[in-house]
């Protein structure tokens, strides 16, 4: 048990320290990085949890595509964070103040207050034996059959989110030359040539 | 381990139904493209209609389903049926307006359908999860319509600040359903009211501080003060059936949902969530009524307007009886008819061929075109709460409930405020009457466009012979939320 | 219903004069307001002599007026022998006035207003007379002060009117206010406004006494105190009389009408009224002796030196009152009322004529420029005279006296008999004032229709006999004035019957009204004589010897000064009161008003809202970090007053 709270210490730690890295580091390649060790050390917590499953997703998902995408975003786009950051330092004063007091009172309320028994009573769903049943096998019973209205409402959202994204950003633009596989498929032989039969020296 | 049963899909079939019809709607966009933007509209108004016929045709009794993460119950059946018009009155607005202004695309009737959806998950929420996720699907498809028009700077500035500040709102609401869910034990609405009203339990100050982050989050929606700061950019700078959108249908939404919140699973701890309701009330009427004052574009004023109103029917909140949900339910109601007629006036404000949105185009509409300066006397009269058209009623119902659970500071406030606010409804008034006329406006504004207006002109000058039904109705719905 | 009909005509008449006078044209509108008050007239007398010497008592229900907690009260006309003694005296005069008025108004353009205006104050008059309780009294009180606002100032393009009309009605209204109070100590005392129940449990609250002020008082003494302060607004005595000399700056008949035969006697009715309180309240019997006495003095001297003809006989009237008060405070109420009654005949005719004289000096009123009219006018010369006659009270006991010789002589009688608190002061007075009396009638008579001509010669060659319209109410308030006296004393004085329940006297007050009776020749004829003595030197100062007054005002300037600015009544009020409450006024429409309530109120409110405006608008940065840092700082604060103080 020692292990795995001091596991848990040290990735909390790593996850903290890497948040504020992310927000105050100047180069925002290095921001991207950090908030990818950010990702890795929630992984890690997952699995101390025993959530082998969300870990794997937050690895794939976040570290794979989320990050590396923000990465290229970064990359390509030549935004100069050094402007965007100007002032930056002026507020950070009263940003600061806003969030120490924010944290310490909710450590204050986190550490005092005592869960009743009749709290802890009620829970949510019901957690299979973790012996029995794969985390994996145990998360898709659940949405699928109990969570089946919030599965369906994510599915809306994302789909909402991919209309989104064509909504704004897809333009139409004339004059460019796409590839249609189709159309090169469906080419027979009559549309792409047509034999001529040229006498000589008259040209066509 | 047991097999789940198979949950009854029966309450949730409006929401199905838009869900289907949204998708077919894409379909059809997707094949006949943005052509077929007219035929979309008036196919989701369609698909409104239905959906205002399934929800009216639902069960009356309460019930929840899907393993009590939604409920229907006439509270919900009663918000969703206004959430609809709200829906279909926009999407009739819209039409001739994206035609005009070149965003003729026929997404922004399918994402206003979605957005619906979101709402009306809102409303039939009965689980902090499920709260989140109709939340969520109802603001991004805001975001998105909000940025519509994005070849405007202003657009696209108003869509991003939305989304971003949104994100800021969401992640506050998730850390309070974090906290409330770890002092309690469960995300279920039941379970916790269970826990704090019969149990006795004495709420503990970890849920009570996830409750303000909670109501922080909802504050957002609802654009109560301080968490309001989006409202006047974002209003200003969408287009303005999109504004429309954002002043119905999502206020109904969002002030349903956090009443639910407040009374379903909370009652318990109205000592506590009263004290923040009366102050976000105090402040979105004072905000609301003394920003507004120095405005000269309209549709900020029906921002500020917006935040003013949401003040007034949090007072109704605050005084967390039966009669106060009830008065909240009515002010919505009447905020609802006023704000539609509003804004297909101001959607009618086109001079050779541009949308105007300055208070002072509408100088000498007296003169200009008396008939369209009275209807908008008459649904300023109204917002100003002058009796005894619609909009009086509202207030008076909202104040006599705060005054009956002995909120006094709170109803003299909120009358002051509203003698404040009455001021720069009464100043267009002035302008539409007694100054140097303008430019006229185009006419003739559409036969849909007259049909609005003159419903909700009707509605808010004759709510005072014929209120008894909707009194009825209100009662009913507020009883079916109070334990 | 003839009752109804005597009250309600004339407020019809009002009404349709009012409303439809434009309408109608002058002559309907005239004809309908004295049509209808003379009907009234004619049913009151019939009223009169069905009610008095009966203990009949009509009361009528109107309607059920208010009923609030204990206070609960109808409309009601109740018609005893008081109230249609007072009918007579209302309807009769006003009808006669109305007539009157046709001929003297011909050349006024507002015709139907002003009839509208006479029909509504006689309707307040007898609302007030006919009055069943307290509150309805009350209600005719102020309805006749309003008429007789608005027809004082009648003539509202004369600031004098208007000044007038309003000093008219502030004074009043000082009077109204102890009144009003009085009726709340009723209200609180006897828990009910109504006469009768009133009346009936005086007797048990007599003795009892009650916090004033944060004095310890007799309940009843503090109630008709009150009271009487109201009656003295109304009836012009001594403190709140200044009003009434001015009042005259209305039209002539309303002066007869209102301030001289009905409205101002409206206190002494008061008084007769409440009997059962005040003859149960004798401190305040006395004050009422003692201010009816100072009053009739005062009012007496002043008249002496007056030169505008309506201002003495205004003055006569306030000192006439005065006896009428006395009369009332020495317990003789139905020696009051009659003196009222003969009262309200000669002295509406001698108004009425003095409007005649007005009226044909083309609108000359001070007397220093008349003379030597009765060649021109004997008529109302002769009617004059004997109006003056009347009002000097000449005539011999047991044989034949004019209608004042009889009431007046019988106030001096029962003051001689009286030994009540006041009496005294009240007969020596009382006889110096019939000296005054006849000596200001005749000098009036003497200046205005003997010796030279002081006028210019065109106004003398305008000068004429009044119309036949004008002439004939002159006429018959002549016989009033001549057989009202006799005819009436017994029934009013002597008679047990005559005033059934309505008025109400003491053992010791009847055996003093019976003593008066049987005084002496000698005693009765003592005020005859004061009064041809007044008379002779009257004819001595202003026929014989004309130069006369102007040598003795001259030597004794500050005396004649004294009179003639009406013992500067109006200046100390003007200098202790007027100013102080002007400057008062002035301070705080100026510094109250202007800097403190509209400076931090609407002006400073608005600078204020347009601040708080400008501010709220500029926090609407436009900056995202900004409303960003407004949503966590809101959080902060509200888990920050939880965490503290929730």
């Amino acid at each position: 048990m020692i292990l795995s709270a001091i596991a848990f210490y040290v990735f909390a730690a790593i996850i903290i320290a890497s948040a504020v890295l992310v927000v105050s580091a100047r180069n925002p390649v290095h921001s991207v990085f950090f908030l990818i060790l950010a990702f890795f050390n929630a992984a890690g917590i997952f699995v101390l949890a025993g959530a082998e499953f969300l870990a794997m997703i937050l690895v794939i998902v976040y570290v794979g595509a989320v990050a590396v995408l923000f990465m290229f975003v970064v990359m390509m786009l030549d935004i100069n964070f050094v402007r965007l950051r100007e002032g930056f330092l002026q507020y950070l004063p009263v940003g600061a103040l806003v969030g120490i007091i924010l944290l310490i009172e909710l450590v204050f309320i986190v550490t005092t207050q005592v869960n009743v028994p009749e709290v802890l009573a009620i829970s949510g769903a019901p957690t299979p034996n973790i012996s029995e049943v794969t985390n994996t096998h145990a998360l898709g019973r659940l949405i699928y059959t109990r969570y089946i209205y919030l599965f369906q409402a994510g599915g809306l959202i994302l789909l909402v989110a991919m209309i989104g994204a064509i909504v704004l950003t897809l333009r139409e633009r004339p004059g460019v030359r796409k590839q249609r596989i189709s159309d090169q498929v469906g080419r027979s032989r009559s549309d792409s040539i047509e034999i001529k039969k040229v006498s000589p020296g008259n040209g066509i | 381990m047991p097999q789940a049963p198979v949950p009854d899909i029966l309450p949730a079939l409006p929401e199905i139904w838009l869900a289907v019809a949204a998708m077919l709607l894409l379909m059809v966009g997707a094949f006949r493209g943005n052509a077929s933007t007219r035929m979309v509209s008036w196919l989701a108004v369609v698909a409104v209609a239905i959906a205002f016929v399934l929800v009216l045709s639902g069960s009356k009794e309460t019930g929840t389903t899907f393993a009590g993460m939604f409920v229907v119950d006439s509270f919900s059946t009663f918000a969703k049926e206004l959430i609809l018009v709200g829906t279909a009155a926009t999407l009739v607005m819209s039409m001739d307006y994206i035609r005009r202004e070149g965003m003729e695309r026929f997404e922004f009737p399918v994402l206003i359908l979605l957005a619906t959806i979101g709402m009306m998950m809102m409303v039939s929420a009965n689980d902090l999860i499920s709260l989140y996720v109709g939340i969520e699907l109802q603001s991004l498809a805001l975001y998105v319509i909000a940025a519509f028009k994005r070849d405007t700077l202003k657009s696209t500035e108003a869509g991003l600040k939305y989304f971003v500040l949104g994100a800021l709102s969401s992640g506050m609401l998730l850390y309070g359903a974090s906290l409330i869910y770890g002092f309690t034990g469960s995300t279920n609405f039941e379970a916790i009211g269970a826990l704090y009203t019969q149990a006795g339990q004495e709420p503990s100050i970890g849920l009570i501080v996830g409750l303000v982050f909670l109501i922080s989050g909802l504050a957002f929606k609802v654009s109560a003060v301080p968490f309001h700061m989006w409202t006047p950019d974002v209003y200003e700078g969408a287009s303005t059936p999109a504004t429309a959108f954002f002043a119905i249908a999502p206020k109904v939404a969002a002030m349903t949902l956090l009443v639910r919140v407040l009374i379903a699973p909370f009652f318990g701890a109205v000592d506590d969530w009263q004290q923040i309701i009366t102050l976000i009330a105090i402040l979105s009427m004072g905000y609301g009524a003394f920003a507004a004052l120095r405005q000269a574009n309209i549709k900020r004023l029906m921002a500020y307007s917006s935040i003013g109103h949401m003040g007034f029917a949090l007072v109704g909140l605050a005084a967390g009886t039966e009669q106060g949900v009830q008065s909240v339910l009515i002010y919505l109601l009447i905020y609802l008819v006023m704000n539609i007629g509003a804004f297909a006036a101001i959607l009618t404000m086109r001079v050779k061929g541009q949308m105007v949105e300055g208070i002072d185009d509408l100088a000498g509409l007296g003169r200009n075109n008396p008939m369209l300066a009275l209807v908008l006397a008459i649904l300023f009269f109204s917002l100003a709460g002058i009796p005894p058209l619609a909009g009086f009623f509202g207030k008076f119902y909202v104040f006599l409930a705060a005054i009956d659970a002995q909120l006094y500071t709170l109803a003299v406030l909120g009358v002051l405020s509203s003698v404040v606010g009455a001021y720069y409804y009464l100043r267009i008034i002035k302008v539409m009457y007694f100054d140097e006329p303008a430019e006229s406006f185009e006419r003739p504004i559409g036969r849909e466009m007259t049909l609005i207006l003159g419903a909700s002109t009707l509605f808010t000058a004759f709510f005072v012979v014929f209120p008894g039904p909707f009194l009825a109705w209100t009662q009913q719905a507020a009883a079916a939320l109070l334990p | 219903m003839m009752f109804i009909l005597i009250v309600f005509l004339p407020g019809i008449a009002a009404l349709i004069a009012g409303l439809y006078g434009r309408l109608l044209g002058d002559r309907p509108a005239q004809l309908i307001t004295s049509f209808a008050v003379t009907l009234s007239a004619i049913l009151s007398i019939v009223a009169f002599f069905q009610i008095t010497g009966t203990d009949e008592v009509e009361r009528i229900q109107v309607l059920h007026w208010i009923s609030s907690g204990g206070l609960d009260f109808s409309w009601a006309i109740l018609v005893d022998p008081l109230t249609a003694v007072m009918f007579v005296v209302v309807n009769g005069v006003s009808a006669l006035v109305h007539w009157y008025s046709i001929g003297y108004m011909s050349h006024d353009p507002h015709k139907p207003r002003f009839f509208a205006y006479l029909s509504l104050f006689t309707f307040a008059m007898l609302m007030l007379v006919s009055a069943d309780n307290f509150v309805q009294l009350f209600f005719g009180w102020e309805g006749v002060g309003l008429a007789s606002y608005l027809l004082i100032g009648f003539w509202f393009d004369k600031p004098a009117a208007n000044a007038a009309a309003i000093k008219a009605f502030l004074v009043n209204r000082i009077g109204d206010f102890g009144f009003a109070l009085g009726i709340m100590a009723i209200f609180l005392v006897f828990n009910s406004v109504d006469y009768a129940t009133v009346f009936e449990k005086a007797p048990d609250v007599a003795g009892t006494s009650i916090g004033f002020l944060g004095m310890e008082l007799d309940t009843l003494t503090v109630i008709t105190f009150l009271l009487f302060i109201g009656a003295m607004g109304k009836s012009a005595q001594i403190f709140l009389h200044t009003w009434l000399p001015d009042a005259m700056e209305g039209p002539t008949p309303v002066s007869a009408l209102i301030h001289a035969a009905t409205m101002v006697t409206a206190g002494v009715f008061l008084v007769a009224r409440t009997s059962p309180l005040f003859e149960l309240a004798p401190i305040t019997l006395g004050f009422v002796t003692v201010v009816g006495a100072v009053t009739a003095l005062f009012a007496g001297t002043v008249a002496l030196a007056q030169n505008d003809i309506k201002r003495v006989i205004a003055y006569s009237t306030c000192s006439q009152l005065g006896y009428m008060f006395f009369a009332a405070g020495l317990s003789a109420y139905s020696v009051a009322i009659f003196h009222l009654f003969t009262h309200a005949f000669f002295k509406a005719l001698l108004f009425l004529g003095a409007g005649s004289v007005i009226h044909a000096m083309s609108d000359e009123q001070d007397m220093r420029r008349m003379g030597g009219l009765f060649s021109l006018m004997p008529l109302t010369g002769t009617m004059m005279w004997i109006g003056s006659i009347s009002l000097a009270g000449i005539g011999i006991s047991g044989v034949f006296g004019f209608s004042g010789f009889y009431s007046k002589d019988l106030i001096l009688e029962v003051a001689w008999a009286s030994d009540a608190f006041g009496a005294n002061l009240a007969y020596w007075v009382g006889l110096a004032v019939a000296l005054l009396t006849a000596l200001y009638s005749g000098r009036l008579l003497f200046m205005t229709f003997h010796g030279k001509a002081r006028a210019s010669q065109s106004a003398m060659a305008h000068a004429h006999e009044a119309p036949l319209s004008m002439n004939i109410p002159n006429m018959v308030l002549t016989l009033g004035a001549v057989l009202a006296g006799i005819f009436a004393v017994h029934g009013f004085t002597e008679s047990e019957e005559f005033w059934g329940d309505s008025l109400f006297m003491l053992e010791e007050s009847v055996a003093i009204l019976e003593a008066a009776h049987h005084l002496p020749f000698w005693v009765k004829m003592i005020p005859v004589l004061a009064g041809l003595l007044g008379l002779l030197l009257a004819w001595y100062f202003y026929i014989r010897r004309p130069d006369l007054p102007a040598k003795i005002a001259e030597a004794n300037r500050p005396l004649y000064q004294f009179l003639l600015n009406k013992w500067y009544f109006d200046e100390i009020y003007e200098a202790l009161l007027v100013r102080p409450m002007k400057l008062l006024g002035y301070a705080l429409w100026r510094i109250g008003d202007g800097r403190i309530i509209d400076g931090f109120g609407p002006d400073g409110f608005a600078a204020l809202v347009m601040g708080l405006a400008r501010r709220s608008a500029a926090l609407q940065s436009g900056f995202l970090y900004h409303y960003a840092f407004a949503m966590l700082i809101g959080v902060a604060v509200l888990v920050s007053w939880f965490l503290f103080f929730g």
